[in-house]
């Protein structure tokens, strides 16, 4: 099945406000995908409204978040079910500063319903780091029952390897997510350590405009998705 | 200057044991983006951070630092200090901001 499992939503701020529930499972189903999660930076709160709206539509959905740790690291959290993912929220809440968005600057962060009417805005700027490590991240993310997917490792900015050097040898993540197939080489290239078939490949958009959801191209086999997320769907 | 020096001269905090405090100092360098320092910073420096991450003893081993100074409280981890005295790599709390303690070491002329 084709998947993207990293887009923002319009929760978060730098994503566009065409970015709703129901207009990103549309395009989704437009494009040919098969699976795809909502991943907004620090918030959970968008995914009971994108949880119908991907019923009602007909697609197949994870529930995520993208955490920005203490390192400026960003960590993706994929659950199968959204009760789990929802929990994330009281732990963010507990460690995120409380610094209110300027959306002027920053942009606007809506929560919607799930016929995409904006309800309200999450107050406190979620482009922020919470006070919890990596390391702490990914267990908080397991304990939940989600999985965790370091997120653009390669980038030059918030990934993994941009702030901490290299992917750390002993950190308990679940998959690697990459930008092109051949970022994949440079990973193995520069991490002994890490064998390709040691761990679990994404490429995904991290889309922040509908027209940048990904096209079918990235495929992932129901094998693989049962192993990971159960056959909770 | 060598390690020891700079505690008693500094009254700043060792966080290690196990490390040759006779290790001299030879400059140093300032950062916490770990893939910036690793690119960056040079044999025998003293290096400034705030970045309490495990990687940072590998990456001080790599860059051949002296000793690793932590600014502003930053939470250094038991795991971190275990790590690096397995490295033989100093860890100095200094208690003050990056800044600070810079400003410390220019006018102990390191």
């Amino acid at each position: 099945m084709y998947y993207d499992l990293h887009m923002h939503s319009c929760l978060s701020p730098c994503a566009e406000n065409e970015m709703t529930p129901n207009n990103i499972c549309n395009m989704a189903l437009i494009k040919g995908l098969d699976l795809i999660a909502v991943t907004d930076h620090n918030s959970v709160k968008q995914l009971p409204a994108f949880a119908l709206a991907a019923k009602t539509i007909g697609i197949r959905a994870l529930y995520g978040c993208e955490i920005q740790t203490i390192e400026e690291v960003h960590v993706l959290g994929l659950f199968a079910v959204l009760e789990q993912a929802m929990k994330l929220q009281e732990w963010i809440d507990l460690h995120m500063p409380d610094i209110p968005n300027q959306t002027d600057y920053f942009g606007d962060q809506w929560i919607c319903n799930a016929q995409d009417e904006m309800l309200e805005q999450e107050p406190r700027l979620l482009l922020v780091s919470l006070d919890v490590s990596l390391e702490e991240t990914v267990e908080k993310i397991h304990e939940l029952g989600g999985r965790v997917i370091l997120a653009h490792v390669l980038d030059r900015e918030n990934s993994v390897t941009n702030q901490l050097g290299f992917i750390p040898m002993d950190l308990a993540y679940d998959g690697l997510e990459i930008k092109t197939p051949e970022q994949k080489q440079r990973v193995l290239d520069t991490h002994p350590w890490i064998k390709e078939d040691s761990t679990y490949w994404f490429i995904d958009s991290d889309a922040h405009r509908l027209i940048d959801i990904s096209e079918p191209e990235n495929q992932m086999s129901e094998e693989v998705f049962a192993r990971l997320w159960g056959d909770s769907l | 200057m060598n390690i020891k020096n700079l505690i008693e001269q500094t009254g700043w905090k060792l966080a290690t044991e196990k490390a040759d405090l006779n290790t001299e100092i030879e400059g140093v360098y300032c950062g916490d983006l770990l893939s910036w320092v690793m690119g960056n910073g040079e044999p025998g420096q003293a290096w400034i951070t705030v970045q309490v991450h495990m990687n940072i003893v590998a990456v001080a081993k790599l860059r051949e630092f002296s000793c690793i100074l932590i600014a502003d409280n930053a939470n250094l981890t038991p795991e971190i200090i275990d790590r690096a005295e397995g490295e033989e790599i100093a860890i100095i709390e200094t208690g003050i901001p990056v800044f600070e303690s810079a400003r410390k070491l220019i006018e102990l002329g390191v």
